[in-house]
């Protein structure tokens, strides 16, 4: 080695003494050189890393419909007026079981027939069509009539209505409220003008009641309507009143009773019917009285034949009170609109408890988005200390600790989530100190911080691996510099891109498995009050996608922007940290 | 390297040798027979070739180390899955069911005893591995315990039988169509790179592999099953429509089908695009263009083959995976599969069941894991697996 240097040195020499006019002092020399300080700032890693990703067009779209379900995410809860009802009323959060399974409206598309909370019907039978046509409340059911159609049904071509039903015209309904409310209702109506009349919220109480006899059993001189038919029934079968059926033709009576109980409940179900209605149905095998279906009797007209109550002075009747309480029958979307004082509309539907789809999706996200960044973090803390020591020490601790992890990551994370969801619920103690919802949450913490810190740690193994043995390592060593030093402040520090880039990337797969495993019912929030994107998703197949296809729509469209935009995002950043790295698996 | 160029060349003047013959049926047989001929020779003399390489001696070391390490972790993880799963408060929630030949059975398989009120508890945990290992090697009935949810007493490795076959046609199905598919998809995008095609792919790609599968299972049963109302939305059970290869069945299966698919497809072609692309600009394809090769010939025999080596791990490993099912696509279409009955069991609290299924998973993850290891080494003898530098 000496001997090669020596050899290396003497051509130089001798041929600076060979040409001594080409290391002649020159004039320039004379001043002193200095490098010329830099006129712009030097770039920092983050700076560099935050220029590049400005450049990646996708990425930053990306984060801004990140940040778009972020915000929403936080503002809904608190800006909406669904969720500021009150909690006595409403212990599980806002809910209407008359609004079950609203469609999706939005005002900007009123009248439209796209998000406005209509649905097409087709094929509407004429009894059908006259139910949906007859309505005393203030809103239709028919937002649009597209006329008739012949269709087949059974075996014969029969006329059907094509119409667009609002589902938000939920119609009357007949409710008990207290006397504040009452007085509430009665001025509103008073100072809008709209007092006892058709376009009142309070609508004249229908009297189909089945009050045939007095209670001394002597026949009712004015009874409702349920126990008029029993005349009009016993007249056309037996061709006398009711109350003149001889013993021997019980099989009439027994059919007249069941078929006015169930016109009875029909009445009591459907409070915006107000008319008369007929149990007589036309079939091929001649005319029959049904217990299921009933439709309008109609005058020469075409119009129903009302049978609100009046009192003795020929009004109608438009409340009943008993002890301080009244019982009202009510146009229900007006009704609402005033007790709570925002529409009852609901921007994304209802599901079947009548629960906003808008305001739990963004329960729902926020709780999936928190849950994905907590574990994350508590993963990277977790996987970064452990692939830290397992890379710097090497040797026999990282053998041991490399099959701790295969260990660890060998048993499947959903029998952990199942035997801790199981025994933390059956721990009374636990339940008691952190509530339903909170041993749902540790046991998804449990479950995904088990295995999910792995792949950090193993990341981070390798940055130690390539870094340890690098020259100002041993320089900081020989320095003095203790191991704690070596690894936080040497070390680790180049493995930030990378750790950004895996916590990112992280996120998306946390809240995917989370809404899977609460989507399969693994973890079922129902009795806790949480809602998750994937309680969501597991409300919207139990409501049947065929029926309901709303109520999938929407959480399926969030958790798939989620997933797209965090992966491109992630991408984008890994892109950013590591420029070598780009494209490596597109 | 230089045997393997060697072979290619040879292979090559074989195929290019122009055929004198007129292509009569009888010859057209013999050479299809011959064909066949060189084919098993050749391949029996890969197979020799193998078994007498210098390096094979370590290959099998290594492999035999691989079992050993396999074996051991499985123990582990089976140890701490039986206490986990033990420590469980089993609820015999029977309804009618006698209670008594529950509790008799297991205090037969030591799992209970009996107290002197007539009332049973569990074994201490410990003893109760004991007796399971004495049962599982003395040939006693029904080792894995009993269903008491699912089926009333039957053994999990019934069940289980019963539910394999759906699942395994469902994800050979899928293999059979996604492999092709996104293999091509992938060897496209890698030859179009960089122009619109390849940009409209990749995202396509990118969009497919994001998305969860639950959500094209969901479109694809709405649009399909209910608004056209052209395939039935959820899977008929075999014996009902005439077994598990009637035309009935497949029909009733080819939603889950589908969207099992489109996720593997999208992963297969963006690995194959990755791979090819890197090989597609390596020297050695200069080299088979510069000796005359077309650029389809050059593509698929050396870059196409080379850009395999990591991607035939990957779909060993995917046929090692058939056996186990997805809970969630066998949740939405009704599959009664493995999957499905893993789920069942967990939410019925079927802990003799949910331990069967889950130790079956486990299983094989490991193999899985060990099969694709050690076929990286059988596929590309460059890559020693194990070695120590």
């Amino acid at each position: 080695m000496e001997n090669e240097k020596q050899s290396n040195l003497v051509p130089a020499s001798s041929f600076a003494a060979n040409h001594p006019e080409l290391f002649q002092k020159s004039k320039r020399d004379d001043a002193a050189m200095h490098d010329q300080a830099f006129e712009t700032k030097p770039i920092s890693y983050f700076r560099g890393a935050m220029m590049r990703f400005a450049k990646n067009k996708a990425s930053i779209v990306a984060a801004v419909i990140i940040f778009i379900i972020i915000l929403y995410a936080i503002i809904v809860p608190f800006a909406s007026p669904k969720a500021h009802v009150d909690s006595v009323t409403y212990p599980n959060g806002f809910q209407d079981p008359y609004f079950s399974y609203a469609l999706p409206y939005n005002s900007l598309f009123k009248g439209t027939g796209f998000w406005d909370g209509t649905e097409t019907k087709n094929g509407i039978s004429d009894r059908a069509y006259d139910i949906y046509r007859f309505d005393d409340s203030n809103h239709s059911p028919i937002a649009q009539d597209y006329g008739t159609e012949p269709r087949l049904v059974g075996t014969t071509m029969q006329m059907t209505h094509n119409i667009r039903v609002d589902s938000y015209a939920v119609g009357n309904k007949v409710i008990t409220v207290n006397a504040a409310t009452y007085q509430k209702i009665v001025s509103y109506e008073q100072e809008k003008g709209i007092y006892h009349t058709s376009k009142g919220i309070m609508k004249p109480l229908v009297y189909y009641t089945d009050n045939y006899y007095n209670d001394d059993g002597t026949k009712n001189d004015n009874p409702g309507y349920c126990a008029q038919y029993r005349d009009i029934m016993a007249q056309d079968l037996a061709g006398v009143n009711y109350n003149e059926l001889t013993t021997a033709q019980t099989d009439i009576q027994m059919q007249i009773n069941n078929v006015v109980d169930a016109m009875q409940n029909y009445y009591n179900q459907n409070s915006s019917i107000f008319y008369k209605l007929d149990a007589k149905v036309t079939r091929l095998s001649g005319t029959v009285y049904t217990q299921n279906s009933f439709s309008a009797i109609k005058t020469a007209s075409d119009q129903p034949i009302e049978i609100y109550q009046k009192d003795s002075n020929g009004s109608y009747v438009y409340n009943r009170e008993f002890h301080d309480d009244y019982t009202i029958r009510v146009d229900y979307f007006d009704y609402f609109t005033l007790i709570h004082g925002f529409e009852p509309h609901y921007f994304f539907g209802a599901n079947a408890s009548g629960q906003d789809i808008f305001l739990r999706l963004a329960q729902g996200a926020r709780f999936s988005l928190l849950l994905g960044v907590g574990i994350s973090l508590i993963n990277i803390l977790i996987g970064v200390i452990w692939g830290s020591i397992s890379g710097y020490y090497g040797g026999t601790t990282d053998l041991i600790m490399e099959r701790v992890t295969d260990i660890i990551s060998g048993i499947p994370s959903i029998i952990i989530l199942t035997v801790c969801s199981i025994q933390f619920t059956n721990n009374i103690a636990l339940r008691q100190a952190i509530g339903t919802s909170g041993i749902y949450i540790l046991a998804f913490l449990v479950a995904f911080v088990y295995s999910g810190w792995i792949g950090v740690a193993g990341t981070t193994r390798m940055q130690f691996y390539r870094f340890k043995g690098q020259e100002y390592v041993l320089a900081s060593r020989t320095l003095g510099a203790k191991d704690r030093r070596l690894i936080f402040k040497h070390i680790l520090p180049n493995a930030i891109g990378t750790l950004v880039t895996s916590s990112v990337l992280m996120i998306p797969s946390v809240i995917f498995s989370e809404s899977s495993l609460s989507y399969l019912g693994i973890i079922n929030f129902t009795t806790s009050g949480l809602c998750s994107i994937g309680s969501l998703l597991n409300e919207g197949q139990a409501a049947g996608l065929k029926d309901h296809p709303h109520m999938l729509l929407f959480p399926c469209l969030v958790i798939a922007l989620l997933m797209i935009c965090f992966n491109l995002f992630g991408n984008g950043l890994r892109d950013a940290f590591n420029p070598s790295l780009r494209g490596s698996d597109n | 390297m230089k045997s393997a160029l060697k072979m290619e060349l040879t292979n090559q003047n074989l195929q290019e040798t122009p055929n004198p013959e007129s292509p009569n049926p009888r010859n057209t047989f013999r050479r299809v027979v011959d064909f066949c001929k060189k084919g098993i020779i050749r391949v029996g003399k890969a197979i020799g070739h193998f078994f007498t390489r210098k390096d094979v001696k370590s290959t099998l070391a290594y492999i035999g180390k691989r079992l050993i390490l396999m074996v051991f972790t499985f123990l582990v993880i089976f140890f701490i899955c039986f206490v986990l799963v033990r420590l469980l408060p089993i609820s015999v929630d029977t309804g009618m069911k006698d209670q008594e030949v529950f509790y008799k059975q297991m205090v037969a398989q030591g799992r209970y005893v009996q107290n002197a009120d007539g009332s049973y508890s569990p074994m201490p945990i410990m003893q109760q591995l004991g007796n399971f290992i004495v049962n599982l090697f003395s040939g006693g009935s029904n080792p894995w315990g009993f269903s008491y949810h699912i089926e009333w007493l039957a053994s999990p490795d019934q069940i289980m039988a019963r539910q394999l076959p759906p699942t395994v046609l469902i994800n050979v199905y899928s293999m059979i169509i996604s492999i092709p598919l996104g293999l091509g998809l992938g060897t496209f995008m890698a030859l179009k790179k960089n122009k619109w095609e390849d940009h409209v792919l990749n995202v396509l790609v990118m969009l497919f592999i994001s998305v969860p599968s639950f959500i094209y299972a969901f479109l694809l049963q709405y649009l399909f099953g209910y608004v056209w109302n052209v395939l039935r939305p959820t899977a008929e059970s075999a014996n009902a429509v005439g077994g598990y290869f009637s035309g009935a069945y497949f029909a009733s299966i080819i939603l889950p089908i589908l969207s099992m698919t489109f996720g593997s497809i999208a992963g297969y072609a963006r690995y194959t695009r990755a791979e090819l692309t890197e090989v597609l600009t390596s020297d050695f394809m200069l080299l088979a263009r510069t000796k005359g090769l077309t650029r389809a010939q050059a593509t698929v025999r050396h870059a196409f083959r080379n850009s395999m080596v990591p991607i035939f791990p990957m779909i060993l490993g995917e046929v090692i995976s058939v056996l186990s099912g997805s809970m969630i696509i066998e949740n939405i279409f009704q599959v009664n599969g493995v999957g499905g009955l893993y789920l069942q069991s967990i939410q019925t609290r079927d802990f003799d069941v949910f331990q069967y299924v889950s130790m079956f998973y486990i299983l094989i993850g490991l193999v899985g894991t060990l099969v694709v290891d050690i076929s990286y080494g059988l596929v590309d003898p460059r890559i020693r697996m194990g070695s120590k530098k």
